[in-house]
Parts: C-alpha cells; structure tokens; sequence
C-alpha cells in the first residue's frame, strides 16, 4: 500500500462527490486538503502537572496509542506543536506560565482542557487554584473525569480532528470575566457562623425561638452509648 | 496503640512510666521548668517547650548520645484560633526520627499571635529551610535568622497567609507576571542563566529550577516551587476524615494507594480502631503493587531524559495491567480512593488472585526486560555512576527517607523498623546502597520492585478471609442490605453519616514507607468531625529541597540524570 495506490483510487470511494474515473481524479477546495493534512498530523505539547499527566502518559505509551489518530508526535516546546493538551490541576502561580505557552504557540492552534480541575478547579475550590484555565486561555474541548480515562482522551482528540475538519477554532477565553473569582462552593465558614449567630442574637431580641429549631416534646429514655442506637 | 491519654505540667509530678523515655528526661533534667509539658498520646512522645530554648532543645534532641534524632522529618505551624485550652494561638511543631535507637518524638513550642517569631533552627537541620518559609508563608510565623524567609507556595502578589483560621479558603490573588529571578546574579555577571521549568520535559511535574552556568558547571543553583499547590491542608480542614480519601489519592498520584492506606492507618492510630486482618492484607498487597508502578515510573522516566525511550514503553505495561487489577477492585485506575478508615470501602473480586498473579507475571517481565536493557548498560552505568552524590550524615540532615535514604547507605525502612499493616509477619529484605549516587538510587529502586513481588506472593499465599472492614459502628458504616431491613443500622448509617467519625481531642503522627519515602500525616483532632490540622509531610519536599545545592559544580546534564532518580513528584511537593 503505497502513496501511488492511494491516488490510483484504491482507497477513495468512488461514490464520493469530487471522486471523478473511478478515483483518478479528485476535485477538492485546497482549504480541505490542508485541513485534511493538519487533523491527520497533530503535534500536542503536554503541559502535564498533576495526576492527568499520569493518564496521559499512558495515553501516549504503547497500549493506547495516540499514534493511530497521528498525534504522537509529542513537543515540549509550544513553538513545534498545534495542540496544547493541559493535563492537571492550574494553580494561580502557573497563571503567567500557561498564558506564555499558548502565546508561543503558532496559530492555528487548539486546547484540550483535561479533566476536571483544569477545567473548573474541580474540589480544589481554596484559595491558590484556578477555578478552569478558561480564565486565561481559550479552551476547544473540555474533557471530564478525575482523572479522564484514556478513551475520553482519545475521543476528545478526536473531536479536536473534527473542529479541525469544520474549520473551527475558539479564541478567547471563555472564563475571563472570572479572572481571580473565588472558587464557588468554599464557603467562609466563619463569616457564616457569625452570620448565624447575629440572625439568632436579633431574633431571641424580638422573642423567637433561632431559625432551623423544632420543638418537639422530649422522650426520656435510658442513657445508651450514643453511636450504637 | 492504646495508651492511655497522660499530660504533665512542670506544676505536677511526670508520671515515672513518661520520664522513663530517654528523650522526656534529658530535656527536663538539661530545661527544667521550660518544659512546659511532656505528653504520650497514641504511643507518640510529644514535648513542648518554652519558646526561648527553642534552638537549645533542638541541639539537645540531636547531639545528646543517648538520644540522636538526627534525622529531621517535619515541622510545621499550628493554629489554634480562638481555642480556650491553648496558651498562644500559634504552635510551632517539630518532629525527629532517631535512626540509632528508633524512634520518634514531637517537639513542640507556642509562639504568641502579638509577636509571632521563633529562632530559626536551619544552622541545626539544613532540611528545616524550606519548612520555615512555609510555616512564615501560611501562617505568618517568623523564623528570625532565617536565611530567606520569603513566599515558597504561594505566589508573590498573594496577601495574607491562607492557612489561619480566619482566612477564608476560596479567596483568590492574581498574579499577573511570573518571578523572574530565583538566584542573585551581580550585575555584568558573565555566567549564563538558565531557567528549567516550570514546563520543562526532564522536570517531571511543575517545579523550577534556575541554574547559573559556567560553560557546562552549574555554579549556583534556586529551585522554586508551589506551581502545584493546591492547598490539600486546608481542604483537609473542611472535610470529615472519608472526605479526605479522595484528596490523599492527588498526594502522589504515581501510587495513589498508598496514600490512602497511610491516611487509613493515621486516623486508625488515632482513633484506636484496627482494620481487620483481610483488609490489611489485601492493603499490603495492592500497596506494594503501588510501589511497583512508582518505581516504574521513576526509573522509566529518568531513562527517558538520558534519551532511551524505549525502556518507557516496556515497563507501562506492567502499569496497565496493575491499573486492570485496581480497576476491577474499585473502578478506577488512578485515582482509587479505595480504603476506608478501619478498612477498605468493598471487598476484592473473585478473580482477585488470578489477576495478581497476572500483573506479578507481568511486573517479573518488564522487570527482566528492563534490567537487561538498563542495568549493564554502558551509557546508564556512565551517565549514573558517581553522579549527584548524596552522603550518609547530609542526607539525614536534609530528612532524607526512602529509596534515596537508603541509597546513601542509611538502613531505614518503615516497614521493617516499625512494622504496620502485618509487614512484620513477611520476609523481604531492604536493599541498602553504598556510593549515594544516581546509580545506587537506581539499583534500589530496581531490587524494591522485587522485593514487592515477594511480599506479594506471600501475602498471596495466604490471604485470610473474613470481612474487610471493621465492625466498629462508630466507624463503618453498616451493610447497605442490613440499613434497609434494620432500624438499628439504619440509625448507626444515619448518625455516622450527619455526625462524621468523632476521634478523641489529641495528635496523632502516623507514617508509613511511601514509595518515595516516610509519608507521614499528623493530625490534630479537637474532638469533632473535621480535623483541626492535617499536615502531611511528603517524603520529596525533603528530597528536592537538597536538589540545587547537589547539583551546584556539576555539569548540567547530570542535573537532568540526578532529577529523575529522586523522583519528585508535584502533587506531593506542594499538596
């Protein structure tokens, strides 16, 4: 199976519109062509930090194999490569980094946020971690999963070839009104407490019982150990 | 495991039974009234002393014969915001491992929030540096005379220190330009600087190191990190002790079992509850098997940045296959969460034996391959050989522990010295090495595998039966069959549940081998279902804070050779 086999029709589908003598001939728009050439050859930069790193490395060893959707040509630098995978959580102190690296690399260019803290911050909603790197960077595929399994990966590179095919690409980041926000879910447990206890110093002054209360009559019972019932 | 709770004031006579341990009666015989009071709790000896012989105690701790904690594991702040039953409101916690007489103590001082300041105690323990300034970074103590007390996990436009009590835990600095310069280089200088990292392929994680070159030699070196803190402590301090599960799973995430099965056994010491024999078996089997794929991942890794891929791809499938294992245990690959607190959250499957024998078959494989591959290699034995030395008395003054340790020739091991989990009952030995360099640290790692495999099959051999987890009500929660058909363990569900596991008010240190080292949690309990302070100390913060002083007057490229064999992993370096 040769490139000469592959223009002698072979392997084109006669039926196929632009598919013209039984695949001798093909008409197509140049754009095509070279789309068809960057989906088929990405090279993604992993920019691995935490446990997703792990995933992607078996991702890209021998019993996944990215090879088979010609994208295992992995760089680490961000100037060779069209894809940049974030594998790992992004705490704020890698905020500067990660905006660098996507503006080192050559346009056009596609990012895969991987799994959840990347992005999101996934249980990480504290004080040091970014809350998706959406706040920073343009994202085209976010796949889910703590860490994602490499078959997400697999279809999320594949979802990649499609924007690819579509021509479509994001461009700014989605999350940048965020920038810094803190992480919805973490609450200021102390800033609460006071709250409550404010809500039930006003209400015992008005002569109520404090919110949440039930008064219900009391059954005595003969003291138990309290954990067994 | 279950002594009873003993505090002592200088106001009232030690009981003998506590003055009897060396370490209690050396430092009240040298201090007297300055020490405060001497505590044994869980089996662990815990000292505190005025703030003012601080350094003194110290010194004492390591340099009295028949004492010698001269390897320093760990010091951290404390807390204790608006608690009645604290003097300060800040405590600065030490802790020391004697490897002569084998054993541990806590060595702990209260600083007062008006004037938060401690001696530092660098001169004493070179590993203290960077504990320091991470005490100052969250907490806001100051180690007066420290070298460089700046930020070291959090970032330079941060305000505040997150790890107070009254910090609120979500709130967010942007920074808006990295740091440029880590080293002090003159103006005009004519060396050449050279950053590598944060995103660096032979940086395995995100970590920096910034290296002033002479041609080839490195002269002087900084490392930075924190590009991967994410603040697990002060999670911890939100979350009940399950909750936890899941974040010690991102500690080091190249053996993620492992961590759990130390939280486990942590909060088991504290609590004083003992996983039943079945669940510690089946921990001890999937935990070597979680050394095994750290050490895969170390060795593969460094032989990766010398420029040979292809043990890499050898040695990950023995990984996919250990991944199958846990996976058909727990449903997931790598981050298992599979341990409960007094044992394991469902029993093995079936097939659990076949697929060992799988995977050991397996790691016996890549294992053969790979030593065939690596170990007379010309270039690996040239490019490791006498390479990123490390002697014996630096690296217990750095609190070296594990692989590397014993590369240096310290015969420390956690599971042999201070056997947990039924380690005492198997037969393995402890690979020692004799030069510390790169090529020691490698063999080591190579021989652990192996030894894991023998643990394994012996646990194999005869793993109990029974239930896997502990029938402690206060602990477990019930059968899900049994809370359906039951009032009773419908209740213990229920009250386990809303009310969380309640320890006794106390501390506990727990530590068991991780793969890289003494993983050790130390828990601060007031009682109630969050824990007050979980410090974890991760055995590579000790190991990578040693990396830019081994690295300075050699060339860079054993830089490179030297990172991958300490095997720093970023999850565990910055938590």
């Amino acid at each position: 199976m040769g490139l000469l086999d592959l223009f002698k029709g072979k392997f084109v589908d006669p039926t196929y519109p632009g598919v013209h003598g039984g695949g001798n001939i093909i008409t197509t728009s140049l754009n095509a062509v070279v789309r068809w050439g960057r989906r088929s050859s990405i090279w993604p930069m992993p920019f691995g930090t935490a446990c997703c790193a792990i995933e992607f490395m078996a991702l890209a060893a021998s019993h996944y194999d990215l090879a088979r959707f010609g994208a295992e040509v992995l760089r680490f630098t961000p100037r060779q490569s069209d894809l940049l995978f974030v594998a790992g959580t992004i705490p704020d102190k890698l905020g500067p980094v990660i905006r660098t690296i996507y503006g080192q690399m050559p346009e056009p260019k596609w990012v895969i946020s991987m799994g959840v803290c990347a992005s999101t911050g996934g249980f990480y909603r504290s004080y040091h971690v970014m809350q998706g790197i959406d706040e920073v960077v343009p994202v085209d595929v976010y796949v889910p999963g703590c860490p994602p399994s490499p078959e997400g990966l697999i279809a999320a590179v594949m979802k990649i070839q499609e924007m690819i095919k579509n021509g479509e690409q994001t461009k700014s980041p989605q999350g940048a009104h965020r920038v810094g926000a803190a992480g919805a879910g973490a609450i200021d447990r102390r800033a609460r407490r006071e709250a409550w206890a404010k809500d039930d110093a006003a209400r015992r002054e008005q002569g109520k019982p404090p919110r949440g209360v039930l008064s219900l009559p009391v059954i005595q019972e003969p003291s138990r150990d309290v954990h067994n019932g | 495991m279950s002594t009873m709770a003993s505090v002592t004031t200088n106001t009232a006579p030690a009981p003998p039974d506590i003055l009897t341990k060396p370490a209690a009666r050396v430092l009240s015989e040298a201090l007297g009234d300055n020490v405060l009071s001497i505590e044994d709790f869980r089996g662990d000896l815990a000292i505190t002393v005025e703030r003012k012989t601080w350094v003194e105690a110290v010194r004492l701790l390591r340099d009295h014969p028949e004492l010698g904690y001269e390897l320093f594991l760990d010091l951290c702040g404390v807390d204790f915001l608006d608690r009645e039953d604290r003097p300060e409101r800040f405590e600065v916690v030490l802790h020391l491992y004697s490897v002569s007489h084998k054993h541990h103590v806590r060595l702990k001082t209260p600083v007062p929030e008006s004037d938060p300041k401690v001696d530092t105690i660098t001169d004493v323990f070179r590993g203290a540096s960077w504990f320091e300034r991470e005490a100052w970074d969250l907490y806001g103590i100051v180690f007066e005379g420290h070298p460089k007390l700046i930020r070291l996990l959090t970032h330079d436009s941060f305000v505040g220190h997150p790890l107070r009590k009254d910090y609120p835990t979500a709130r967010r600095f942007v920074l808006k330009d990295a740091k440029k310069m880590l080293l002090d280089v003159p103006e005009g200088a004519e060396g050449l600087v050279v950053n590598i990292g944060p995103s660096h392929p032979s940086m395995h994680g995100a970590f920096r190191v910034q290296a002033l070159l002479d041609g080839e030699t490195v002269q002087d070196a900084e490392a930075e990190i924190g590009y991967m803190h994410r603040n697990f402590e002060k999670m911890a301090e939100e979350r009940t002790y399950w909750q936890v599960i899941p974040y010690t799973d991102r500690l080091n995430y190249c053996s993620s079992f492992m961590n759990g099965h130390g939280w486990a056994l942590a909060v088991e010491k504290l609590l004083g509850v003992p996983a039943p024999p079945r669940a510690e078996a089946i921990r001890v089997i999937l935990s070597e098997f979680s050394r095994i794929m750290d050490h895969i991942i170390c060795v593969s890794t460094n032989v990766v940045d010398l420029g040979g891929i292809t043990p890499y791809f050898i040695m990950f499938r023995a990984r996919e296959v250990i991944y199958e294992l846990l996976e058909a245990c727990c449903g997931a690959r790598l981050t298992v969460s599979y341990v409960r607190i007094g044992g394991l959250a469902q029993d093995v499957p079936d097939d659990f034996e076949a697929r060992c024998r799988k995977a050991l078959a397996a790691v016996r494989d890549v294992w053969k391959a790979a030593h065939e591959l690596l170990t007379r290699n010309v270039i690996v034995m040239n490019r490791f050989k006498d390479v990123g030395v490390m002697d014996r008395d630096e690296a217990l003054s750095w609190g070296w522990t594990g692989p590397c340790l014993r590369g240096s020739g310290v015969d420390y091991d956690v599971r042999k010295d201070h056997p947990y989990s039924g380690y005492d009952s198997y037969d393995f030995d402890v690979p020692v090495g004799t030069n510390g360099d790169c090529f020691d640290r490698y063999l080591v790692r190579m021989e652990e595998m192996r030894q894991s495999t023998r643990i394994i099959e012996q646990a194999l051999a005869r793993l109990p039966s029974g239930p896997v987890i502990t029938d402690d009500k206060r602990v477990a929660l019930p059968p899900k069959s049994e809370v359906y058909s039951n009032i009773e363990a419908l209740m213990n569900h229920f009250k386990l549940v809303y009310e969380g596991i309640l320890p006794p008010a106390g501390e506990a240190y727990g530590y068991t081998e991780g793969a890289n080292g003494e993983l050790g949690y130390y828990i601060v309990s007031d009682g109630r279902k969050h824990p007050w302070r979980l410090k974890v100390r991760p055995p590579c913060y000790n190991i990578y804070q040693a990396f830019p002083h081994m690295i300075q007057g050699e060339m860079l490229a054993d830089a490179i050779a030297t990172i991958g064999g300490l095997n720093v992993i970023a999850g565990e370096l910055d938590r």
